[in-house]
């Protein structure tokens, strides 16, 4: 074995260099220089940020259902669970328009059915509005 | 053949037989590895324990529904994946095609109907948006696969433009004749339930017909992977392009065949979210291909390209929903998920990694 100067070197470090220069990854990883011990730390890692944010929310679970009452009266926002009703809010009120109800969009096309929906996630509604004549 | 207790008694003796520091390194491979699944696990036990409700069958039904509605998005972005790509403008492009189809199939006496010339909503009519929208998927989809392919350009970069791109044609499309960015709302009947419409229930539960829909999509999915050459160029251009070309595999076609059939998919992803949802804002499918791109990568369409199964997608699309439904009904709220969802996919990519390295 000789390199580039004509120099011999051992035979075992020419095999540990070719075998440096083998990537261990392909595709997406090819640049990838990881040892497993370090991929243990990052796993070790997210798997404890997952569970410290989920027991954080944990300390206070529920959804917050907010309410938008466009230019209306304020409403209170309330705290829900998953899969549960609203509990329905004394209706707004606004000068010169008369409240039509809960509406998931701003737009109030779609409605929220206060005896049917329930919560899933957080939520904000809007009041809806017609003026009167 | 093999029988899986027969298999599990081998490996109970060769455990038996390894020294100290053997036993020490197969049960931490045993655990790192798995380490997705155990904390699954203990999130499915807690939910179990805190809401019996979480077994039930409605609430089976619900992980059914969520699987379906995620499941066509993944299909498209893991043959990116299998390329070694990815694709970022998937929730985008779903956006757009959730919103083209909401403006074509909206009530005909609506009042804020965006073009009031458009024909009445029947089944043709139906098809015909179905087949718009999946078209206007897939020739976005084929534009990325044209500029990966041609000047073997990272998809990260193009599909990050065409992201982008995507948004303002959206928001363009939403400020048309005097719109003004509001949601698209007051879509037909006809288009919610033949999206919508109950086949079956369980449990109190709706099962809506797209579920039928992603399991026919599943179906074409798999064929199209293993049955046919373009599928199988595509695992050969992911796991080694210079030898697919020398044995005479055209690479060019393959990746952007491979984008344009994601594209396809993303389509129709925005075809059933318009209805699913309701309503369309701008903002519709924004962010969806991370859940995809995790989906992909937890279920084993790695990184390294070349590999994967329709069957993981499926796993780990249905892992993903499960820790979501189980946290939602913990009442854990959304923007945490979001710190969550980041950590499991950097988690499922170390993961991929080290078994690749154990492997070795």
């Amino acid at each position: 074995m000789e390199d580039y100067n004509n120099n011999q070197i051992p035979e075992e470090e020419e095999v540990q260099k070719q075998e440096e220069q083998i990537p261990k990854f392909r595709g997406l990883y090819r640049y990838v220089n990881i040892s497993v011990k370090q991929l243990d730390m990052i796993i070790g890692l997210c798997i404890l940020v997952i569970i410290i944010v989920v027991a954080i929310e944990l300390m206070d679970p529920g959804f917050t259902v907010s309410f938008n009452s466009l230019g209306g009266t304020d409403v209170a926002p309330q705290e829900q669970m998953y899969g549960d009703l609203i509990e329905e809010p004394i209706p707004p009120t606004r000068e010169g328009y008369t409240f039509t109800g809960w509406y998931r969009d701003s737009a109030c096309f779609v409605p929220w059915d206060v005896e049917k929906d329930t919560v899933e996630t957080d939520t904000t509604l809007y009041a809806g509005w017609e003026k009167i004549e | 053949m093999t029988n899986p207790i027969a298999n599990i008694q081998r490996s109970v003796a060769d455990f038996r037989q390894m020294d100290k520091a053997d036993k020490k390194r197969y049960i931490t491979d045993l655990v790192f590895n798995n380490a997705l699944y155990i904390l699954l696990f203990v999130f499915v036990i807690y939910t179990a324990i805190q809401k019996p409700n979480f077994l039930s069958l409605g609430s089976f039904a619900n992980l059914v529904i969520q699987v379906a509605a995620y499941l066509p998005m993944a299909l498209g972005i893991a043959g990116c994946i299998v390329l070694t790509g990815t694709d970022l403008s998937a929730g985008r492009i779903s956006g757009l095609t959730a919103a083209v189809a909401g403006v074509f199939l909206q009530k005909t006496d609506f009042v804020n109907k965006m073009f009031q010339n458009l024909p009445e909503v029947n089944g043709w009519w139906i098809a015909a948006t179905l087949l718009t929208v999946v078209a206007i998927g897939a020739i976005i989809g084929l534009v990325n696969g044209f500029f990966v392919a041609k000047f073997s350009l990272h998809p990260f970069i193009v599909t990050l433009s065409t992201q982008l791109i995507t948004y303002g044609i959206i928001l363009w499309f939403f400020a048309l004749n005097g719109n003004n960015g509001q949601p698209i709302s007051g879509l037909s009947d006809e288009y919610k339930t033949f999206v919508n419409g109950e086949m079956f229930r369980l449990g109190n539960v709706a099962v809506p017909r797209y579920v039928l829909y992603s399991i026919i999509l599943i179906g074409i999915m798999w064929f199209i992977w293993n049955k046919t050459t373009f599928g199988k160029n595509m695992f050969a251009v992911g796991s080694n392009a210079e030898a697919a070309k020398v044995s005479g595999v055209n690479v060019f076609w393959t990746t952007v065949l491979v984008h344009t059939l994601a594209g396809a998919a993303y389509g129709y992803t925005g075809f059933i979210e318009g209805a699913r949802s309701g309503s369309v804002a701008p903002n519709t499918g924004l962010n969806t291909e991370c859940d995809a791109i995790a989906a992909c990568v937890i279920g084993g369409v790695s990184f390294v390209g070349g590999t994967g199964k329709i069957s993981g997608i499926i796993l780990g699309v249905v892992i993903l929903r499960l820790i979501f439904v189980a946290l939602t009904m913990l009442g854990v709220d959304s923007s945490s998920l979001y710190i969550i969802k980041g950590a499991i996919i950097l988690c499922a990519c170390a993961l991929d990694m080290r078994k690749y390295l154990v492997k070795k």
